[in-house]
């Protein structure tokens, strides 16, 4: 009996199955071979011949490459650092017994329904140092020699900058996480508590984070992994400038096929920020798979 | 002394949800307010939020430019095609992983989520090699199966826990009333889980819609899509910020709509199942 039905579900996940495993795999796979090979587009006369380890070889060597790999980790603990506290502390200040969250929760929300594309153009906008009217506003309250240089053409606010136009985009996706995870909290412990006159912070540490452990881990892995793939962001407000100092893991592997057309090269790149990723979902597994047998 | 606290407590509470809403709102109003102003004011120094007088020349300009057109009609070409495809693929396999329990089903859902997990970049090379060779460059082909992969795996996982929602007895009745699984399924099961099905199609298209690095490496001169076109004009020397301000709200409202009408079922899309 339990395998008739075990065989009767195949066929309604075949197609998905198939299609994920051939548009997935092949391509990963080809990936795989491309890092393994010398293979410049622009160098057709040099034909395509195998590197051996070589472009691994230069990954973990070359200067410039650590360097990009350090940026890259900047720009994500950096983001899911600010989008975490930011989105706590709204999370936080929503749950209270304030009416309007739901109209301030949609109206929060709003940011992360628009195309990265678009959150790009929008604050190379207003942070353009002619027409935008932030710098304008840091002059007139008298900051005005903290924004002296174009922010986007600045090699050491470039990153932090991106990180804020990040944390534009995301950090409701942490607000309605942790939101519905403080919602879902039960109400008893905290009346014991008040009982027991404990003070606020009491309240929050011993019983408000432990509870909201699950929620906090699934915004931690979730936001890092997208924070890794950052790409139209860069893209759009500095192309990976001043010079490099913005470009990103994601960023590099684009400019080394696109731009530089060394295929090989860039495939090893891709296989790097594709191991962190495996590592992160495999946590992420593990953490939601625990929730599951707590239930 | 406690009625003090709690003065001071919703003070705070107050200030913190002011100041989350101006930050939200503030970079959107100035796009808003520029996608109206005239090209002379776009460049008034200090800048200035209201000039006095507003115009719609900049949504007539994105209107009246064929390319703008072109690009707008593709998008929402290849946003329908790959959201079409997702809920074919995904709505069925779903119902499969909610409701057979076998062997695989954990490895099967590690992969399909390991799909939705990786980074774009990791695939982008390998599609555009392979649309090279097939000589697919000058379709939507590429692009919708790409918008595709990302959308499948995202409906897969909404989607289960929609039919994981509905108690199995109400279909054990409708098989002992005589009813084959498959009827049973689109008889009954189906529209018990409309509400999730057009939940996850709004945000499959909001994927697509939004999507950018494989549309523009995929994409050519006539299969641009929207976000693509916006990419080619900001990085010209002189930026038109009106017309890219229409632009960016022709892009942003209609997703931003649909998105305020299925927040509630965002949180379980966006985390993949782990919120019930």
């Amino acid at each position: 009996m339990e395998s008739k039905i075990r065989r009767k579900g195949y066929p309604y996940i075949l197609p998905a199955l198939l299609f994920i495993i051939f548009v997935f795999f092949v391509p990963v796979a080809y990936t795989v071979v491309m890092s393994f090979l010398r293979w410049n587009l622009l160098r057709p006369d040099l034909g395509v011949r195998s590197a051996g380890f070589s472009n691994y070889v230069r990954l973990f060597t070359d200067v410039f490459t650590l360097e990009t790999i350090g940026r890259t980790f900047y720009f994500v603990i950096g983001s899911v650092l600010v989008e975490l506290v930011a989105g706590f502390i709204v999370a936080l200040a929503l749950d209270t017994e304030f009416k309007g969250w739901k109209i301030v929760q949609s109206i929060l929300l709003t940011p992360f329904m628009i195309a990265p594309v678009v959150v790009g153009f929008v604050w190379r906008f207003i942070l353009n140092s002619d027409y935008g009217p932030v710098i304008h506003f840091f002059k007139q309250i008298g900051l005005g020699a903290f924004v002296a240089d174009p922010l986007l053409s600045n090699p050491h606010a470039v990153i932090p900058v991106l990180i804020l136009t990040d944390a534009w985009e995301y950090t409701p996706f942490v607000v309605l996480v942790l939101l519905a995870g403080l919602k879902a909290i039960p109400q008893e412990p905290f009346e014991a508590a008040i009982v027991d006159g404990a003070s606020l912070w009491k309240r929050f540490r011993y019983i408000t984070l432990p509870l909201l452990k699950p929620s906090i881990l699934v915004v931690i892995v979730i936001r890092t992994l997208t924070s890794l793939r950052v790409f139209d962001i860069v893209f759009i407000m500095t192309g990976g400038g001043p010079g490099t100092s913005s470009e990103t893991l994601a960023f590099y592997g684009y400019r080394t096929a696109f731009q530089s057309y060394n295929i090989g090269f860039s495939s090893a790149i891709n296989m790097l920020t594709f191991g962190i990723a495996i590592g992160f979902t495999l946590f992420y597994m593990k953490i939601v798979g625990g929730g599951k047998n707590a239930e | 002394m406690r009625n003090r606290k709690r003065t001071a407590l919703k003070t705070l509470v107050f200030l913190i949800v002011i100041g989350a809403l101006l930050w939200t709102l503030i970079p959107l109003a100035w796009i808003f307010l520029s996608s109206f102003k005239y090209e002379a004011d776009q460049f008034s120094v200090p800048p200035r939020w209201f000039p006095g007088r507003l115009t719609l020349q900049n949504y007539a300009k994105f209107f009246g430019n064929a390319e703008f057109v072109r690009s707008f009609l593709n998008s929402i070409m290849v946003t329908l095609l790959s959201t079409l495809i997702a809920l074919g693929l995904g709505v069925p396999a779903a119902y499969s992983l909610a409701r057979f329990n076998w062997k695989h089903s954990n490895s099967i859902a590690f992969v399909i989520l390991l799909a939705r997990m990786t980074p774009p970049i990791v695939m982008v090379l390998p599609f555009f090699m392979i649309a090279r060779y097939t000589n697919l460059s000058n379709t939507v082909i590429p692009i919708v199966i790409a918008l595709s992969f990302f959308s499948v795996p995202f409906a897969v996982w909404m989607m289960r826990g929609f039919f994981q929602e509905i108690p199995v007895s109400i279909e054990e009745a409708a098989l002992i009333d005589g009813c084959t699984r498959f009827q049973a399924l689109r008889k009954i099961i189906l529209p018990l889980v409309l509400p999730g099905i057009s939940a996850t199609s709004i945000l499959c298209a909001l994927i697509s819609w939004n999507e950018f690095l494989f549309s523009l490496v995929l994409t050519g001169k006539d299969t641009r899509t929207l976000p693509v076109l916006v990419n080619m004009f900001v990085s010209e020397r002189n930026i038109e910020w009106g017309v890219m301000s229409a632009a960016a709200i022709v892009i942003v409202l209609p997703m931003v709509i649909f998105g305020m009408i299925v927040q509630n079922d965002l949180v379980r899309g966006l985390t993949m199942g782990s919120n019930k």
